[in-house]
This record gives structure tokens, sequence and C-alpha cells, in this order.
């Protein structure tokens, strides 16, 4: 066995911040795997999603909830959903989710490539609209919405988790510059 | 001196005294002031020096269309020129300056210009100064420059911030005058979602200014109730202070929000936001503007616009002038007489252009001339007198002025929509297609009586919402008495025989219109440039239509056959720093850094940028003073032992699928479908016309799994690339794809010992000797106990090499590891500019011979595309022009004097031949010194490079001057026949 090991970071080193009427907070401790359905293979997939998760497959721009390891299946495109659930120690992402859903799909871990940000609290809109180009109002992206958009030139997913709350998914390289995206945001309303 | 002019009435705020300065001298105003009331409360008539001929000017309008009273406003890097004081709210401690005067604003040395006034004729810069010829671009331009203009800038960087955002609504109103608030409580009412914005700190519009009533209330009154309803309803956004200022596809609007212009200190907080509103629909209440007419010496301070004249007493209580005389084509241009005679203001004459009988009752004591004219004024620093054109002459400071109504109809024609006329308003409409989702309402659309614009505006909301539907509310339309709002055309005194200033921004007169037709400019767009009519700050907003009218006049067409010019964006000046937002300096794009990006600045890396990502370029050490003595060193030292890259930022992607490596056998030109499990190939991707597209590897991690990396800059053309096969091409497929780019970290470890370094991180029932492992394996194992990791056995740098990529968030912890294991080996990092140095020495091709007009032929690889199969651009490799006998080849060059650098971008002839674009052969598309070889190599493309190496070929440089000799030699400089990559 070699006698080194390897220290696990995470994209923003635990950021988390009180702003004016909002909060800013990186989400750790969450697996995401993609999943994509085969080829005529939505049957298969839907029923052991339904089986395991108590899942129904969202459609793109639409979520579901599961108490299995507090799952979350996002729907992000035709034929793709990102699971997002608690991590396991001891399984790799893929592992967890292979164990419930066999070979119904076709899994590929992501939960490295995303920084989260949850932001939350009762301006968390009006800092969004500085940088969201989406229309956030409930009526329009109610609870459990989930949309990829584009904030300052990076890609995001924005998923609208519960009133004045809202999860922010953006490529983990560009986690720093997303963050002062937000951060600057919050800084700049009211 | 204070507040002389003050009168009772308006709208502000006495209880609240603001303190000012205008050219140092400490003034007092109220809150509710623009800083024109304030001044012109304080007497202050003369506020500026005109662009041309200096000539002083006042306050012209009550809004922002304002021609003269440009200011400049605050001091230092605060400083902003071309404030229009009409539109700038008083705040305390505000600071004015007058602009475009040396001396004094009084006594400006440069009114000389005016004495000279007929050299200065519209386009004179085109037909004077011409001699001698030299003097043009180093004194008369520099001149002419210094003495014309506006305000002048800080000359340093703007201090404030700025920011943009993005509004959603149903309905966005624009304009909250008496058409706006009835569009906006017709559309909420209904539970639309309303955007209100207004320009104005105040909402309400004319009705703030005017003493006409909405059902048996003041306007304001009215407009006040109407804003506290609108306010209470959770669907409507009341956005002051916020101008619309373009009209643009997909029916977006831009606005312009003044967060803390009205405040001393922005706080650290966006001073302005720019606004990009999607909205399903917009109307467009943006009201009118009115137009002066044109006579002599109509550009005095104390000429006004009629209505301004009457806004400024209405609302602010402030008074233009104690003797006032009205000069009107119009039955709008008397309430100006009957408002300020309400006020006990003295008014001494009414002149309208119109003959028969005055349309109001008569101000008592004034004048009343009918069918008259007034041809000239006096009066230098101020109005004095005005001259009929019977040589009668009247004394008064202030005269109002009204030629009639223009509608705002510039939003409506930002998309290339061209106004209709109306004869009986005198009055361009908007007219032919509008902007998506545009509805114009009120005077915007040409309803110029109170009445029918609050009909017009409810009615226009009602139905707005109705097509969206909602279910419009029951509340029937506020209601005003009927006005009169008759006008006759009537654009400039004939008789006059002074300058006639039609744009008074740009010292156009009626004579320069007159001028330009003159010497043959018959489009308005011509004229416009020309004469410089309608440019600048007001964009021609008072101007514009007085002046197409002297031109239909010389062309002897109708002003509707004139037509206008182009309407763009924007409807009134943004600031660069809005438009720029928060994207300045280094915010100005994202930056994506590797996994060892924080290591890499721990060891004094220097980066370059390469798209977004920030890459090590080398390391140095100390002693080093030049890169190259960095590169040299992790070159050698990763070709004697063991040299560490991140190459993270190579584009990965993971396809899966039943179908998958039929897929990938199509996208790539070379075969894939029997790549086992286990193993790596290099691959080549063609576009569609057969040119090179991307090179890269493809690892079989299982019988549908492949794990494909590309290079850096094409991550993710050849992502977008894959999906359009995907989803267009081969449908019937079953192939998913996805991005891992940033899943994992993954570094290059090359060299002889990189083995041997390896072995000391992966877990030890994982067995990576060159049996197990060999070159162009790869496999999942684990590293460090238990990290998962995937094992690449690859090489770009020609040694024994591996690509070891683990989950990202392990990436800075790995790279340490490796530098802290290798310690024994004499481990480097190294850069790209190493890497860059020992692809070349190995001979491998990148993005500089990928470049898009080169072939898998021209690059030596001809025999890579199958012909066993069908694959994207392999018909297109076919073309005879891509195959020619004497086409280019990929090759190795070196300097036959050895000591000499070469250059890429050098252009190859054959010795004897001239240089010139005839003989050219080639070109050297990489360099690099080669510290293995000790001296300057590169690759380059020459016509039938593989059959002539050893020859002896000029390389020249015609750009950059110089010129070589270059021996053609093979692109393998180093180890050609791959043993070292196999160890």
């Amino acid at each position: 066995m070699p006698n080194y090991t390897l220290t696990a970071r995470t994209p923003l080193d635990g950021f988390s911040h009180d702003f004016n009427g909002v909060s800013v907070t990186e989400v750790n401790g969450r697996s995401i795997v993609s999943i994509a359905t085969s080829l005529g293979g939505g049957e298969a997939l839907s029923k052991a999603l339904a089986k395991t998760y108590k899942l129904k497959i969202p459609e793109p721009g639409k979520s579901t909830v599961s108490s299995l390891d507090n799952a979350v299946l996002l729907g992000m495109a035709q034929d793709q959903t990102f699971l997002v659930f608690d991590d396991h120690t001891e399984d790799k992402p893929v592992d967890v989710v292979s164990k419930h859903l066999k070979d119904t799909a076709y899994f590929t871990d992501q939960s490295d490539s995303y920084v989260m940000l949850r932001v939350s609290g009762e301006n968390s809109r009006s800092v969004l609209e500085r940088i969201c180009p989406i229309d956030l109002h409930p009526s329009v992206f109610p609870e459990g919405s989930v949309s990829r958009t584009i904030m300052e030139h990076l890609g995001t997913v924005i998923v609208h988790e519960k009133a004045n709350t809202f999860l922010l998914m953006s490529a983990r390289s560009s986690a720093k510059s997303f963050l002062e995206a937000v951060e600057v945001s919050a800084l700049n309303i009211g | 001196m204070s507040q002389i002019n003050r009168i009772e009435g308006g709208l502000i705020n006495r209880s609240k005294k603001l303190s000012f300065t205008f050219n140092g001298q400490s003034l007092e105003g109220y809150e509710g002031d623009t800083l024109a009331s304030a001044l012109l409360a304080n007497g202050h008539r003369m506020v500026g020096r005109s662009f041309k001929y200096h000539r002083p000017r006042g306050i012209f309008s009550a809004g922002s269309e304002e021609p003269n009273a440009l200011v400049q406003l605050r001091t230092g890097a605060y400083q902003e020129p071309n404030t229009r004081a009409t539109v700038t709210e008083l705040f305390h401690g505000l600071e004015a300056t007058s602009q475009n005067h040396r001396g004094s604003l009084k006594y400006d040395f440069m009114a000389v210009n005016d004495l000279f006034s007929s050299f200065l004729s519209a386009g004179f810069y085109y037909k004077t100064f011409m001699w001698p010829k030299a003097f043009w671009e180093k004194f008369y331009e520099p001149v002419i420059r210094a003495a014309a203009g506006l305000g002048r800038l800080s000359g340093q960087d703007d201090p404030d911030i700025y920011d943009k955002g993005f509004l959603h609504c149903d309905v966005l109103v624009v304009g909250a005058g008496a058409a706006g608030l009835s569009a906006a409580l017709s559309a909420g009412r209904a539970g639309a979602r309303v955007i209100l914005m207004d320009e104005d700190f105040c909402m309400g519009g004319r009705l703030n200014v005017e003493t006409l009533s909405v059902n048996d209330q003041s306007g304001s009154e009215w407009a006040t109730q109407a804003l506290a309803e609108l306010s209470a309803m959770d669907n409507v956004r009341l956005m002051t202070r916020t101008t619309a200022y373009g009209a643009y596809d997909h029916g977006i609007v831009g606005a312009l929000e003044r967060v803390t212009d009205h405040l001393i200190s922005s706080e650290n907080k966006p001073r302005q936001i720019l606004w990009r509103v999607y909205t399903k629909r917009t109307i467009l209440c943006a009201g009118a503007t009115e137009r002066p007419i044109a006579f002599g010496n109509n550009d005095r301070p104390g000429v006004m616009l009629a209505g301004a004249v009457r806004a400024y007493v209405n609302r602010w209580g402030a008074l233009p002038g104690k003797r006032v005389a009205v000069f009107t084509n119009n039955d709008d241009g008397w309430r100006t007489a009957t408002d300020l005679a309400a006020k006990g203001v003295e008014i001494t004459a009414v002149i309208d252009s119109r003959d028969g009988q005055p349309p109001v009752d008569v101000p008592k004591g004034a004048a009343i001339v009918m069918g008259g004219r007034i041809v000239d004024t006096k009066g230098r620093h101020g109005i004095r007198s005005i001259t009929l054109s019977n040589g009668q002459q009247i004394p008064v400071d202030c005269l109002a002025v009204s030629g009639g109504w223009s509608p705002n109809v510039q939003l409506t024609c930002h998309q290339r929509g061209r106004p209709t006329w109306r004869d009986d308003i005198a009055a361009f409409v908007p007219g032919g297609e509008l902007p998506q989702g545009m509805s114009v309402a009120g005077a915007a659309s040409g309803n110029l009586s109170l009445s029918s614009v609050l009909l017009n505006g409810h009615d226009i909301g009602n139905s707005v919402v109705s097509d969206l539907g909602f279910t419009p509310s029951k509340v029937k339309a506020s209601s005003s008495e009927e006005e009169t709002t008759g006008i006759s055309a009537f654009w400039h005194v004939r008789e006059s025989k002074a300058r006639a200033w039609l744009d008074l921004q740009n010292d156009v007169t009626v004579k320069d219109v007159k001028l330009s037709h003159q010497e043959g400019f018959r489009s308005v767009e011509h004229l416009k440039r020309y004469t410089t009519l309608g440019m600048a700050t007001d964009q021609g907003k008072t101007a514009n239509i007085p002046a197409l009218a002297v031109m239909a006049e010389c062309t002897g067409k109708s002003l509707p056959e004139t037509g206008t010019t182009i309407f763009r964006p924007p409807y009134t000046p943004v600031a660069i720093g809005a438009l720029a937002g928060r994207a300045r300096g280094k915010d100005f794009r994202p930056s994506r850094l590797s996994p060892s990006h924080s290591w890499a600045k721990e060891q004094g890396a220097i980066f370059v940028e390469a798209g977004m990502w920030y890459r090590a370029q080398w390391f140095p050490r100390s002693g080093e003073t030049h890169w190259r003595q960095s590169v040299d060193r992790e070159v050698t030292q990763t070709r004697a032992s063991v040299g560490v890259c991140d190459v993270t930022t190579l584009g990965k992607i993971d396809v899966q699928g039943r179908d998958a490596a039929q897929f990938l056998n199509k996208v790539y030109a070379n075969a894939f479908a029997k790549l086992p499990v286990g193993k790596v190939r290099y691959g080549i991707m063609l576009r569609e016309d057969g040119i090179m597209m991307d090179d890269g590897t493809s690892a079989r991690f299982a019988e549908n799994h492949f794990v494909m990396t590309t290079t850096t800059a094409n991550a993710v053309s050849v992502f977008r690339h894959m999906e359009f096969c995907r989803q267009c091409l081969w449908p019937e497929m079953d192939v998913h794809l996805i991005s891992s780019t940033e899943q994992y970290a993954q570094f290059a470890v090359a060299g002889p010992n990189a083995r041997k370094l390896l072995q000391k991180v992966v877990d030890s029932d994982h067995d990576i000797s060159n049996e197990a492992f060999p070159f162009m394996g790869c496999g999942e194992i684990t590293v460090c106990g238990g990290v998962p990791t995937r094992l690449f056995r690859i090489s770009f740098s020609g040694e024994l090499a591996y690509e070891i990529a683990v989950p990202t968030r392990y990436g800075d912890s790995l790279v340490r590891t490796l530098i802290a294991a290798g310690e024994e080996f004499d481990v480097t990092p190294y850069g790209t500019e190493a890497l860059g140095v020992m692809r070349i020495e190995k001979g491998h091709a990148a993005g500089n011979e990928l470049n898009g007009q080169t072939t898998a032929r021209d690059l030596g690889m001809g025999r890579m595309v199958s012909k066993k199969k069908d694959s994207i651009g392999n018909t297109l490799s076919e073309r005879e022009g891509l195959n020619l006998e004497n086409g280019l080849s990929l090759v190795g060059f070196r300097p036959v004097n050895r000591s000499e650098e070469l250059k890429a971008g050098f252009h190859f002839i054959s010795k004897g031949n001239t240089a010139n674009m005839a003989n050219d052969e080639g070109w050297m598309s990489s360099v690099a010194f080669s510290p293995n070889l000790g001296h300057s190599i590169g690759l380059g493309f020459i016509k039938r490079g593989s059959e002539r190496l050893g020859e002896i070929v000029i390389a020249t440089d015609p750009l950059r001057g110089g010129e070589m000799d270059v021996e053609i030699v093979s692109a393998h400089f180093i180890d050609p026949e791959g043993e070292r990559l196999r160890a």
C-alpha cells in the first residue's frame, strides 16, 4: 500500500456567507450521477426508478424528489437526468446508482464536475436577476423547476428548490469566477 | 441671491433645502428640483455655450430632449460631461460647471467664432483650411477639434461601478404619464405582471406639469393616486429614473436605471443598471416632444419651448422669466400664456402664426398678434426683446415657443419601422411594422389631448392583457375635460434675415440646411451627415422635424416624402460604463483554473491564458533569469528522469451506448470499432469537407464505454459536433455523450522514471508494468489507498508516459503527492512550453498544424483515413485538390547554421528562386529550441516535403524580415522508432 493519502478539496473550501437578505452557501456532500436513458430503454428505467427511489422520470425542466439518500432527480434534457443524492463514503457514486438501477441506463459520475451554490433568502431573486437571464418568478419557474442557462458567461444549472431558495450548479474549474458573480450581485442589490 | 425666481406652488418639497454650486457659486434649491429648475429659480438663464459658434445658451426644454443646457457634473474622476441639467435631479452638494468655453461662461474667448460664422457653415472643413496641405493634420484639425466639442472627460478611470440585469414581465409600460399610468392600471388590474418605467424621478409625466384635471382632481393628484394603486399590486413593478433606450429583437427592450445619480455618493452600490427586459408585450407611452419654430436669433438664453416654460412654473415653481411672450402655431402654446397669467406672470404678447381668432381667452394685458411672425431677437447673454415682422419690438425676458408636438416614435422605429405622417397634427406617428409585441398609446401614438390619452392608454392596456389571456377589469377609463389641440404647420420664419437655428446642439441653421441641399445632398441621411443635424446627446429630438421641413421645402417635396433619418438606439445617452456593466478588467470574462492551480501558484509558475483556462507555462527556479532556462531544464529533466504536467484542460468526453463503438467509427476517420477493451487509440477527426478538425485519443473502458480526449481548444466544438451527429445525423444509434472534462484532474507523468514514480502511488493490487500495462493501454485502478483512478498509457512527449486521472477533488492533493513521491527521481513539474518543445521534438501535430487548412494527408496521416468504412469527411477528403502530387506535407526543419533561430511563420522558397508569392512552397508552423539537440527545430508544411528530406531551402520572413537556409528533415527529431514510449 502506498505511503501517501489523497485529501479531497471542495471547489470553494466550504464558502458560506450571509448578505443583505440572502445567504450564499457552497453545497457539499452530494453526489451527482448523470443518467442517460438508452434508446428504447425508458420503460425499464422508469420501473427501476419507481421501484427503488420511488421516483418518476421528470420531464426536462422539472425535478422529482426521493426519500432514498435524499435524492433529487433533475430533468436535464431529453433522455438525460441528473440524480443528486447524499454521498456514500464507501461506494463510488456510479456504483451506488448501479446497485439500485442495475444496467437500465448509462451512468456517469459528475460529482466533481460542478460547484454547487445555494442562494436563499427573501432577496434571492433580486440577486439572481442581475446574472440569470431566465424568468425565476414562481408563476413561470415554480418550485421543483430546473433549467440550464448562462450566468456571466458560465453555463449554469438552476434548480428552484423551495420558496426563495435556488440551487446553482456551474463548472468546477470556474467556481471562483462563478462565486464572484453571485457575490457581486448580492453586494450590489439594495 | 436666493431663488429670486421661485414662486408658489409646484411639486417640490420646500421643507428640504438643497445646496449646490454652479460654476463655483453656491446656490439653493429644493428636493424635487432638477438642476435646470433650480438654476432658473436662482435667476440663471445662461448655462452654457454652443458647440460651434460658442453662442450663449440657456435652458431650452424641461426634459431629456434638452439640446442646450449641458453641464459637467461632479469633479475629479467622477466628473461627467454633457449631462442635461433638465433631467439632473438636484441633490445636496451637487457641483455643476458649464462647459465649452475658454475664460468665464459670460466672457468666452472662443465666442470670436461667432464673428467668423460665415466661414464656419455646414461642411466648412471640407472646403476650407485646404492650404497649405501639410497644415491640416498638424494645425487646422487640432485647433478646430479643440475649439469645438462639448464637455471634457476626466481622463481617469471611472471609479463608479455599474451592473446589468434581466427583467421579465407580461407587459412593459414605457412612460408613466397619463397614458402609461392608464395602461399600467388596466394591465395590473387584470393580473398581468407589469413593469412600469419612467425616465423621471417623479412619475406622472405631463400630468405633473399641466393644470388640466383628471376625474375632477389635479393631474398630479390623480397620478399619485394611480401610483398608490399600482404600488399596492404585487404584480406591478414601478421603476423610476429608468429609461427604455432601445427596442431590440424578439420584443426585448433595453433600459437604463440611474440608481444613484441623484445621490452625492453611490456608497459602493452600482451607479446605473442596464436592464434587458424580456416582455411579452410593450406599451410605449413615451409621450411627445415639443418642437421649436426657427426664426432669427432664436437661440438666445430665455428662448424656450412653451411647454417647458409652463412646466417650470407649474411643477417646480420656478419662473423662467418675468415678462414672457409666446410664439406658437397651435392651441397648446396658448396654455403657457394662460397658465402663467394665472400665476400672475406678465404675458407681454402672444404671437400666433395662424390667422383667425385666438383659440382661448386672451391673457389680460397681452398683445395678441394673429398671423404674426417673430423675425429677430435681441439680448447678448439673454433675450431682451423680440422683433416682429412688422418691425414692432416687444421687450421680453423669456420667449415661449411652440411649433407643435412630435410623438416620441423612436422606439417604434428601432426595428426599421418608419413613421407615417399625419397632417391633422402636423407630425409623424408610429407606422408600419412595430417591434415585436409593441403597442403605442397616448401622445406617442398621436393622441394629443389629455382625454384621448387617458382613454387610449386604458383601452390599449385592456386590449393587450386580453390578447395575453387575462380578463380585463371592468373599471372605466379616467376622464378629463376636452382641450383644443388645433395646429397649422409652421416651421420657420422666412422673413428672418438673421441666422435661424434648427439644431441648437450642433449649431445647424436654416441656412445650413439650404446650403446642404444646394450642394447636392438630397437624402435626409446625407443632410444629417453633412450638417451634423440630429447628432450628439439629444439626437435632434427638437431639431429633426423642423429641419426636415426646411429640407422638404428646398426639394419641393412633402414632409412625408422627405421622410426621417433612421432611428437607432439609444433613445437617450447611455454611459459606456453602463454598457460594460461589471465586465471590467479581469472581470471581463471568467477564469478556469486547473486543479493544480493553487499548487502551481505556490511554485511561482508563470501562467498563460488558453481560452478561459490558466495553464502553467513554466516553473522558474531560483537562479533562472530567462524563461528558456526554465523550459530547457524542464525538458531535459523530464527526458532524463520524470516530469509531471497538468493536462486537465484537454477535453474529455464520456461516450456510452450500445452503438458507442460504431459512433466513434463514424466520427473518427480511422477505425475504432474493433478497439479492444483496455486499449487507447489515437484518432483523427475530419470536418465534413475533408479538412482536419481535431485529434485526440479514445480509451475503451468497457464494451459500451469510451472516454475521448480532445485538444483543449476544441473541447467544446468537438462535443457540439458529436452532439449534432448523435441527435441529427444518426438518431437511430444508442449513444450518449457527456463531458467529463471537469470531473477529472489529469496529469501527464512522463520520462524514463514515470513508471517508478507511479508505482509509489498506485495501490499494490494494480500492476502497471510494461507487460501488464503496455503502451496504449488503459484501465481503472486505485491510488493512495483506494482513490478511484483512470490510468492511460499514452505519450505526447515521446517518453515512457502515463496520464493519470483522479476525481477533481483530489487533483490538488495528487500533484503534491506526485512531486513528493518523485523527489528521489528529481521529478520536475513542466508547463505548456516544455510540453510544446517535447511534442515538436517528437513531431506531434498540434493546433498550429491543425489550423483548419490542412488535411490528414498533409499531416502524413493520409493512410489513417480508412477506406474500409464511411466516416465524416472521408468522401470529401478524396477531392482532387486535396490530393495533389505536389501537395503539402508535414516535415521537420533545422537551420543549416545551427546557431540560427527558426521562426514560426517562415515561408519556404526553393534555392535559387526569388522570394515571392508565386514561389511560396509552404510555411513553418511550429518552432522550438531543442535542449536535447542543442539547436532550433521546427515543424512545417512544404510541397512534397516527405520526398525532399535533406534538401536545403530558403526560409524567409518578409513580414518581420530575415532569411536563412534550412534543411528539410524528418519531423521526428527524437526517438523516431518510438522505443522510449514503449519502454
